[in-house]
């Protein structure tokens, strides 16, 4: 690297990535605040908060205090309220992912045994599937045991329901928890197991100091795969969801169509940054340096 | 269970009161009458499908119809945003599948028209009829072609109107004169011919229906004759005229932005190059002309409305209810206050952001304070909006729906891929 060219080589490489990263971004940026952008003007000429205004996000001119900001956000906009369903089904499919993965990741990861390669592409086959496949039919059975639960007395709905939609989201994202988690099971040593198991602890006890700690950094790649998975959605919601539940994807695909460019690039930003905040966030897991799949994390 | 049963057997007494009755204003299957309809809806929540892609609409809806229908009548106004409105009847076809029958569906009430209405009409999908049996249907001008043909199809009280829209242009004053704007088809072939590059039009094709409609029009216009196409399709008068609508859309070809190459596919893609200055003219439906479009930033202050001075397509939209929505009264109840003349008189006025026109005969409305608000609203379309007595007199009604479907597979096959034309 010491090399100045080598170096200004590598600069300009990042910095290339990095623009075609980061344009879109800027796009949407200037889209979402620009107000009758026609040619041919080369920038706005007009700059308007009015996408804002009609998300609900800000208050209209002339009631934009702390108290109007909070009259509005009391009142709960589409949009806020989309963005709370969206983050509470990608945690809830986080986690139920997660948990359903890890054991399956573990036995795939350490073991070998008969059918092994069939039980693998089994579980990417969603992956492959085009979720029109099987969400249209999956839909007239869900319906048909709400109806089945209904009779029974159960009022449980899967079909337009957030439970539903969940449980739907599981089938895309449940290949890349099992993938990920099974690498970093596949450079797992079960014998730090064995040590703590001959020192006394029990199996709770092992599983939290021991494989827990081992595999937290690959855990995180799978998680981070899992919310992104679900967060960016659409299909499935809609078919499942039956259009009852409204995440933003939903918002997102409905103002696409409208040709308000200023609208599409706002929705798009508060689609975009939860997703940014948690890229952040765990950044550090992601680095080349942690060796996050198939890594081993300190214990 | 219990109830479900109770109410398809009224539903199927309400049918057969409805054939003995037929002159007289409609039952409303499974209730004895409206006040019933009204003390069912209380506590009720109304699921409404709707088409999503519109925020003012949206915002037009939650607030002209969710606020009073809670405070009058006990209801709660849940708007479902729909990217396509087929996706509703696609639900209520898999809910038939699935046995969901009786009130066990999930949609009350959807927006609808034209081959929307006729798929479900036609698997016998929908709760009627009942559009002639609320108390304000009575300001709806039945015996109007308009309102009760949908595409052509008979609507026989299967869906009550919400509201109208009539295609018409615009342009842009800043741009062009008043003077100078074409007047008919055959104007307007010549102001191609004029001014290369600079008009083009919606490629007709399934979620397109403003080209079609354009394309509609041109053929009405070159038969000379709007009243002969009314009623069934008619294979004869489609092949006489059809083939010379492709000719002259061949004709204006070179001179069409782009040459004709490529076409957009959307009204809000034509919308947008219309605002880049980059052809003269865009299309529009809504009774306040280019004020709606100009409000949300998307096409220049200075736009306005005109007509043509004949064979501008007129129709109506609809509200229907499933055969198993859950909460009919609701339902009724909706419908029925869409209709009121002051929720009529607030969906024509432009700042308040709805896209269409009346559904009610203005004068059948008796009471003082509806028809001031009715009187308000006439004075105030805006500058933006075209002149009505134009507009209503270009108004010609759309035909069956067969038409559309033939127009679209047809202009893909001679006027986009350049086939042979027959004969």
């Amino acid at each position: 690297m010491g090399h100045p060219i080598r170096r200004a080589a590598f600069y300009f490489t990042v910095g290339v990535i990095s623009l075609i990263l980061v344009a879109p971004v800027i796009a949407f940026m200037i889209n979402a605040f620009a107000f009758r952008w026609f040619y041919p003007q080369l920038i706005p000429q007009e700059w308007s908060l009015q996408a804002w205004e009609r998300l609900g996000l800000i208050p209209r001119a002339g009631e934009r205090s702390v108290s109007g900001f909070i009259d509005l956000w009391m009142s709960v906009p589409d949009v806020v309220s989309a963005l709370w369903l969206s983050l509470a089904i990608g945690v809830t499919v986080t986690g139920l992912s997660v948990i359903i993965g890890l054991p399956a990741a573990r036995a795939l990861g350490l073991y070998k045994f008969r059918g092994k390669r069939i039980v693998e592409f089994m579980i990417i086959t969603p992956t492959i599937l085009p979720p029109i496949a099987f969400s249209l039919g999956l839909n007239i059975n869900f319906i048909r045991w709400d109806l089945a639960l209904q009779d029974m007395g159960i009022p449980i709905d899967l079909a337009g329901s957030v439970i539903g939609v969940s449980i739907v989201h599981l089938v895309p994202v449940m290949p890349y928890v099992v993938l990920t988690l099974s690498g970093v099971f596949a450079n797992y040593n079960p014998d730090f197991e064995a040590q703590a198991r001959s020192l006394g602890a029990r199996p709770l006890r092992i599983f939290w100091d021991v494989t827990l700690p081992s595999i937290l950094p690959g855990l995180f790649v799978a998680a981070l795969f899992a919310f992104l998975v679900s967060w960016s959605q659409y299909l499935l919601t809609f078919l499942i969801g039956q259009g009852r539940v409204v995440t933003l994807p939903m918002l997102l695909f409905s103002a696409a169509g409208t040709g308000n460019n200023a609208m599409i690039a706002a929705l798009s930003l508060v689609f975009i940054a939860p997703a940014i905040l948690i890229l952040l966030v765990t950044s550090r897991y992601l680095s080349g340096e942690s060796s996050a799949v198939g890594g081993f994390g300190r214990v | 269970m219990r109830h479900f049963k109770a109410t398809a057997s009224a539903m199927l007494l309400g049918a057969a009161s409805i054939l003995g009755t037929a002159a007289q204003a409609q039952d409303l299957p499974g209730f004895d009458n409206w006040d019933q309809v009204l003390e069912e809806a209380r506590g009720q929540t109304v699921f409404w499908y709707m088409w999503g892609g519109s925020d003012a609409i949206n915002g037009f809806v939650d607030r002209f119809y969710g606020e009073p229908l809670m405070e009058e009548y006990g209801i709660t106004l849940e708007r479902v945003p729909l990217a396509d409105t087929v996706d509703a009847v696609n639900q209520v076809i898999s809910e038939q599948e699935a046995g969901a029958d009786g009130d066990r569906g999930t949609i009350d009430m959807i927006w609808i028209n034209g081959e929307n209405f006729a798929t479900l009409q036609q698997a016998d999908l929908l709760y009627g009829p009942w559009a002639e049996g609320m108390p304000n249907s009575a300001l709806v001008d039945w015996e109007n072609p308009a309102i009760n043909l949908d595409f052509g199809r008979p609507v026989e009280g299967m869906e009550s109107p919400w509201s109208s829209a009539q295609f018409h242009f615009m342009y842009d004053s800043a741009r062009l004169e008043e003077g100078d704007l074409p007047r008919s088809y055959a104007d307007l072939g010549a102001w191609i011919a004029e001014n290369p590059g600079q008009f083009t039009y919606v490629a007709p094709g399934p979620g397109a229906f403003i080209g079609t409609r354009f394309v509609k029009q041109l053929m009405f216009e070159l038969s000379g004759n709007h009243e002969q196409w009314v009623g069934p399709f008619n294979e004869e008068l489609y092949n006489e005229w059809s083939v010379a609508t492709w000719r002259e859309l061949l004709s204006w070809e070179p001179n069409l932005w782009r040459e004709g190459e490529t076409y957009p596919v959307s009204d809000a893609d034509m919308k947008s190059l219309f605002a880049n200055g980059e052809i003269e003219f865009a299309f529009t439906q809504s009774p306040a002309g280019a004020g709606p479009d100009i409000g949300a930033g998307l096409i220049p202050p200075t736009s306005r409305a005109f007509s043509f001075d004949n064979y501008m397509i007129g129709d109506f939209n609809y509200l229907a209810i499933p055969f198993n929505a859950p909460n009919k009264a609701a339902a009724l109840v909706t419908a029925n206050l869409v209709l009121r003349p002051d929720r009529q008189a607030a969906q024509v006025q432009p700042q308040n952001g709805f896209c269409c026109g009346w559904a009610i005969d203005v004068n059948r409305v008796t009471d003082a304070g509806h028809q001031a608000a009715i009187a308000e609203a006439m004075q105030n379309l805006g500058d933006a909006a075209a002149d009505p007595g134009r507009l209503a007199g270009a108004l010609v009604a759309d035909i069956d729906a067969e038409y559309q479907s033939r127009i679209e597979a047809d202009w893909q096959r001679y006027v986009l891929r350049g086939e042979p034309l027959p004969e």
